[in-house]
């Protein structure tokens, strides 16, 4: 029995585990994930701090190394890959957004865009022409020459969008691209990603706002370095999951978005029945890790 | 990348100019030190070049002390250089120097003894002074001619006459040609029979500046100093210029018989002069220059600090770079480049105050420092290692910084 023919996916996670620190101090940060992404999705991540969103995202952005676990990028096998070649493939294929200071202080936006091509040897009018266009597509031309500081978190939000773009990579992690923004700048900037997905890009978001998913066409949540739940969702919906979360604590801060999301979990329970079925065959293998992970204790 | 990296060094130093300036002040006290004894040094070289080329190769030298040892066949094979450090002094006596000049081959034999002592004119005390006993051949042998008067002749090598040279006449007559005048010598007047013209380099390797010396005869400063009065050189001129060898051989056996097979002398051409003066020069410009050496080192181990800084301050900024693609070797290469330039403007800074010292040293003091292009290019070579060899340190520890750990550093 053949699948209906699927696009083939731009990052395969297989059997992924993350465990860090060793003997009985030993810390199960993944748990044997299996995540399939296919070009152009925007996946959304959601789950209360310390569920491992962070680490898939770091394994993903190949800033770390799973310690279980094969992980394709593409066509390529990347998670056993060499520091200096992990860097060039972290160059090529994706492009990072964080929650904050992300811009390097000393260089002003035009630098700051461009600061990827030069890691990659283009010359310099080159880089710099290139970066321009990225700005030009954030709205940002009139800021070229600015320093960071000179900037407002949404501008500077935007810049690093623009950085992130310039390498034209497979992947955009964005992550908590507007924990620091107030609703009007974060409207700004997600309507930003937005298109760029729009225009082809894959975009993995982590995010603790419920609302933000509205952008998503897929949004995953984790507990405990498990997805407990994998769910599409048409864009401009916030699904049902998600909407539950806004509804138990309706968004005054983060922390209450914190607090949303921990609480979702707890009522994970009535989660679709194919997927109850997968996460309970693959319980059964990492328990065993889990114990022995345990019994060292 | 490696101008970006440049670039953004410089700016790195700007934005801390403070901090800069006073992590590269070991470097540039460094290497002012060094630059400048090395130039000291160059400059008394190339006077005693000057020197030797003036007074001609067939001059020979007789010096007090075992400076250097030869072979058989003549040949320097060792040189006593604390021995032949300034004027050695007690072992040459009047007695040799009639053996000098009553040895075959020799033409003239003149003396170069001190007489210590004070000298007055009008009531003016000169501090500045070098009295030298010496003979009537003095002018012919060092080839100096007289500005005013004539030099005591030898039938005034008993009297109390005075030969000066052009600082004495300007500072203690204030006028240049002060003949018939008086002075005094350890409360004896002594009359002004001639003034030297300017000597531009001292005659005499390492010795005094003749500009500021006054030249009595030598038998007046025996009688004087009660025949105390010090031999530190006689200068030797040979019959014949090519039979110097012949010369010096002969000056060598007569003297180490007279001394009671004795070697506490050293009879030397005027290259080996040269070569036993270098010797000496470079033992010496060695020893200071280590000492700069080490503030050299002062400065690498503060260059070593503020990039440790440097480094734990911009770990957010490493960890964006790397996140950005960069890899480590790309991110040792800043970090290096970064400690380099530092270490390298504080060098040209160095080299700049250096030769502003050299001018200050040309118009304050009778010494003629030379900063010769390959000082200039020793010191920014010595700048750029020490930067590299300081900087590297904390460059690996940049480069090592795992990229999770430096982006959640704030």
């Amino acid at each position: 029995m053949k699948a209906t023919p699927k696009r083939q996916p731009v990052i395969t996670l297989k059997d992924v585990s993350k465990l860090y620190g060793f003997g009985g101090a030993t810390t199960l940060a993944l748990d044997e994930i299996n995540l399939e992404i296919e070009p152009g999705e925007f996946m959304a991540v959601m789950g209360p701090s310390g569920s491992g969103k962070s680490t898939l995202m770091n394994i993903i952005g190949l800033l770390d190394r799973p310690t279980h676990g094969t992980y394709t990028l593409g066509n390529r096998a990347v998670a056993r890959l060499r520091p200096n070649q992990r860097a060039k493939a972290r160059r090529d294929r994706i492009g990072f957004i964080f929650q904050s200071f992300s811009l390097l202080p000393r260089l002003n936006v035009l630098e700051n865009v461009a600061l990827p091509l030069a890691y990659k040897g283009v010359p310099l009018t080159r880089r710099l022409k290139r970066a321009g266009i990225m700005l030009e597509q954030v709205g940002l031309s009139d800021r070229e020459y600015f320093m960071p500081r000179q900037l407002s978190g949404g501008q500077i939000q935007r810049v690093a969008i623009a950085r992130a773009l310039i390498n034209d990579p497979s992947i955009i992690i964005a992550d908590e691209p507007t924990g620091n923004l107030d609703s009007s700048n974060s409207r700004v900037v997600m309507e930003l990603l937005s298109e760029v997905h729009k225009s082809g890009n894959t975009i993995l978001l982590v995010t603790h706002n419920p609302e933000l998913t509205r952008y998503a066409n897929r949004v995953v949540y984790m507990h405990d370095g498990s997805i407990v739940h994998d769910e599409r969702t048409p864009i401009g919906e916030v699904p049902r999951l998600a909407r539950r979360a806004m509804d138990l604590f309706p968004r005054k801060t983060e922390e209450d978005d914190l607090a949303g999301v921990s609480a979702l979990m707890r009522t994970i329970p009535d989660k679709p029945a194919g997927l109850k079925k997968r996460r309970k065959a693959k319980r059964r293998k990492p328990a065993t890790k889990k114990q022995t992970a345990r019994s060292k204790h | 990348m490696f101008g970006g990296n440049v670039k953004m060094a410089l700016m790195a130093l700007r934005t801390s100019k403070g901090r800069s300036l006073l992590t590269m002040f070991g470097v540039i006290i460094g290497i002012v030190s060094v630059v400048t004894t090395v130039s000291l040094g160059e400059g008394i070289k190339q006077q005693i070049v000057g020197q030797i080329n003036r007074l001609g190769s067939d001059l020979i030298t007789v010096r007090p002390g075992d400076i250097i040892t030869r072979d058989l066949k003549g040949n320097i094979t060792k040189i006593n250089a604390i021995n032949g450090f300034g004027f050695s002094s007690g072992s040459l006596s009047q007695s040799d120097l009639t053996t000098i000049q009553t040895t075959p081959g020799v033409q003239e034999a003149v003396p170069i003894s001190l007489v210590s002592g004070s000298v007055r004119a009008n009531g003016v005390e000169y501090s500045n002074d070098t009295i030298i006993g010496t003979n009537q051949d003095l002018p012919d042998i060092i080839k100096q001619n007289l500005a005013f008067g004539a030099f005591f002749s030898k039938a005034e090598a008993r009297q109390q006459v005075v030969v000066i040279g052009q600082n004495v006449a300007t500072q203690l007559f204030g006028e240049q040609a002060p003949i018939g005048m008086t002075l005094t010598i350890r409360g004896q007047d002594f009359v002004v029979r001639g003034v030297f013209n300017r000597f531009t380099t001292s005659p005499l390797p390492l010795g005094p500046d003749f500009n500021n010396s006054i030249f009595i005869p030598y038998q007046t400063a025996l009688a004087d100093t009660n025949a105390n009065s010090q031999l530190v050189q006689v200068l030797v001129k040979p019959n014949n210029p090519n039979a110097t060898n012949a010369t010096i051989a002969s000056l060598n056996s007569r003297l180490f018989a007279a001394h009671g097979q004795q070697n506490d002398f050293t009879v030397l051409k005027q290259d080996e002069n040269l070569a036993v003066t270098n010797d000496i020069l470079n033992l010496f410009t060695a020893f200071v220059a280590g000492i700069g050496a080490i503030s050299l080192l002062v400065g690498g181990i503060g260059i070593v600090n503020i990039m440790l800084v440097a480094v734990t301050e911009r770990t957010r900024e490493i960890g964006i770079r790397k996140a950005v693609g960069a890899t480590n070797r790309q991110i040792l290469g800043q970090f290096l480049i970064e400690a380099t330039v530092l270490s390298l403007v504080g060098g040209i800074i160095g080299i700049v105050l250096s030769f502003v010292i050299e001018i200050l040293i040309r118009l304050l003091s009778d010494m003629q420092p030379v900063i010769t292009w390959q000082i200039v290019l020793l010191a920014t070579g010595v700048a750029l290692i020490v930067g590299i060899i300081f900087g590297i340190t904390p460059a690996i520890k940049a480069a090592r910084k795992d990229p999770i750990d430096a982006l959640r550093y704030e």
